[in-house]
């Protein structure tokens, strides 16, 4: 077995680096751990505009290279339509030229829906209902015959518990009750992971503040 | 002398309490590792599996789509797949459609695999950046890479990396793996599904994508990995201490396992806890 994992740094830039992210990580925490106060408050303003500041670094950097330097250099002189449309969006501004604004804003979500609907209906539609109508193949376990009947029983209740145009009563009922069981269910299985995430997330923090101490390796 | 009892006092803890008593939770196990076995389930099994079949000099697409704040699941993952692509023989080419800090994320994994030791920037793999743009850029990947990425991040004209020769879409790529916080996996399959010439057994097209995600997309994306629309994936850093086990190395994800497993079952006691003092304490007069 091999270990694969960092090494602590040996320079100066590294260590200040790791410190400073030990320092402002912690005081962070200081506002759930204790309460809100002017350190918490120094490394959340400081995190917004570092954040702010790279995104803008980035953005522009990526602007030139997918724009103006195909424009300058290469004479794609297609690229003059996005900078403009891009430069139009900054009319929103100008309370006289809002108007304007908006047909950037309509391009982008127009192209944004046409290209997310040409793909969407084979692997969320189509492949999802072959998936759930397939009966699993002769021989497999059975836990797999299990979750074949599992899912299409709670397809057909949660549908049902959708379907509005009719009084969820009578023999419907029970069924529709059943489907809003299932939404609990998978609901819960969502919130779960969700908490996983947040969990590994801090789990991951508690390793770098016992690394940055040096009590465990890096 | 007060008349509250224990489970009246649990009722009213100060939630700080229950965060210190997590943290130490959390810290306590990366000291003092319990060693609990991971099981390899399914979706794992099937990114291992894609991996293995991987043939030498095919290109392999990382698209790193998390941030540093989710390296905690979504890095160990990447790093076993990684090294198993490299390992093969196969080649890299590393971009983001998705987060400004994935150079970051990238140096980590350089720094993490020893196999790029043995390897060659712009023979064996090539890190072009971030661009933003997220499922446009996608579309535009599958027939044109060169016409978002005109250079890779060290400024070298895309068309003068030697990798780069031969390769320009979907078509020159056997598999995508993104690590992702979001939807980006999604827009892979949407936008380059239709481009490979393997058919199922019901006629659709589906490029071979993987998901390296971060444990809160599990449940929602394990109806893809199902239908055969991801071939394989990994959720959180369960996810990632399983490919570790896959690979044969021990990371983060492995090293995480013990400190994820405590905390749950401290929240699991807490659940309890909580609840029995609830119904004990319901009705009576406060």
């Amino acid at each position: 077995m091999i270990t694969n994992v960092a090494a602590y740094p040996t320079d100066i830039l590294g260590i200040t680096g790791l410190w400073a992210g030990l320092l402002l990580m912690l005081f962070i925490y200081s506002y759930p751990l204790w309460k809100e106060n002017p350190l918490y408050r120094f490394a959340e303003h400081t995190f917004v505009a570092l954040a702010m500041a790279i995104a803008i670094g980035v953005n522009l950097d990526a602007l030139n290279k997918v724009a103006f330097y195909p424009l300058v250099s290469e004479g794609a002189l297609l690229m003059i339509i996005p900078i403009i449309l891009g430069l139009m969006i900054y009319l929103l501004l100008v309370p006289q030229y809002r108007w304007i604004s908006r047909y950037p804003v309509a391009i982008l979500v127009g192209s944004s829906i046409g290209l997310g609907m040409a793909g969407q209906l084979l692997p969320n539609i189509v492949s999802q209902i072959i998936n759930t109508i397939t009966p699993p193949k002769v021989g497999v376990a059975a836990f797999d015959w299990f979750n074949f009947v599992y899912i299409a029983i709670g397809l057909i209740c949660v549908t049902m518990y959708f379907l509005l145009t009719y009084e969820h009563t009578g023999p419907v009922k029970p069924v529709t009750q059943f489907g809003r069981y299932f939404i609990m269910l998978a609901l819960g299985a969502y919130f779960g992971n969700t908490v996983l995430f947040r969990f590994s997330m801090l789990a991951s923090r508690a390793q770098f503040l016992l690394q940055v101490l040096k009590i465990i390796p890096m | 002398m007060s008349d509250k009892t224990i489970w009246d006092k649990l009722q009213n803890v100060d939630r700080r309490v229950f965060y210190w008593i997590l943290f130490v939770g959390l810290a306590v196990p990366f000291m003092f590792p319990l060693g609990l076995p991971v099981a390899v389930t399914p979706p794992t099994q099937g990114l291992y599996s894609g991996l293995r079949k991987l043939q030498a000099g095919d290109v392999v697409a990382l698209s790193i789509n998390s941030g540093v704040s989710a390296w905690g699941d979504c890095l160990p993952a990447m790093v076993a797949s990684v090294t198993q692509v490299l390992r093969q023989d196969a080649k890299l080419v590393i971009w983001s459609v998705g987060y400004v800090d994935c150079d970051i994320t990238y140096r980590e994994i350089v720094n993490r695999v020893p196999e790029f030791k043995s390897k060659t920037y712009g023979v064996d793999w090539v890190y072009f950046g971030y661009c933003p743009g997220q499922e446009s850029n996608v579309a535009l990947l599958r027939d044109n890479i060169r016409g978002l990425y005109t250079k890779d991040i060290q400024g070298t004209p895309t068309g003068d990396i030697p990798m780069m020769k031969n390769i320009n879409g979907a078509k020159d790529i056997a598999m995508v793996l993104t690590s992702d916080t979001g939807d980006v996996q999604v827009y892979y399959r949407n936008q380059w599904g239709p481009t490979k010439s393997s058919r199922d057994n019901f006629g659709a097209v589906k490029y071979p994508v993987a998901e390296i995600g971060i444990a809160m997309n599990l449940s929602g994306d394990m109806s893809f990995f199902l239908s055969g629309d991801l071939f394989g994936l990994t959720g959180g850093s369960r996810g990632g201490a399983e490919m570790e086990k896959l690979v044969g190395i021990k990371g983060d994800g492995t090293i995480t396992m013990d400190s994820i497993n405590v905390s749950h079952l401290l929240v699991i006691g807490a659940i309890i806890l909580t609840n029995v003092s609830y119904l004990l304490t319901r009705g009576k007069k406060r």
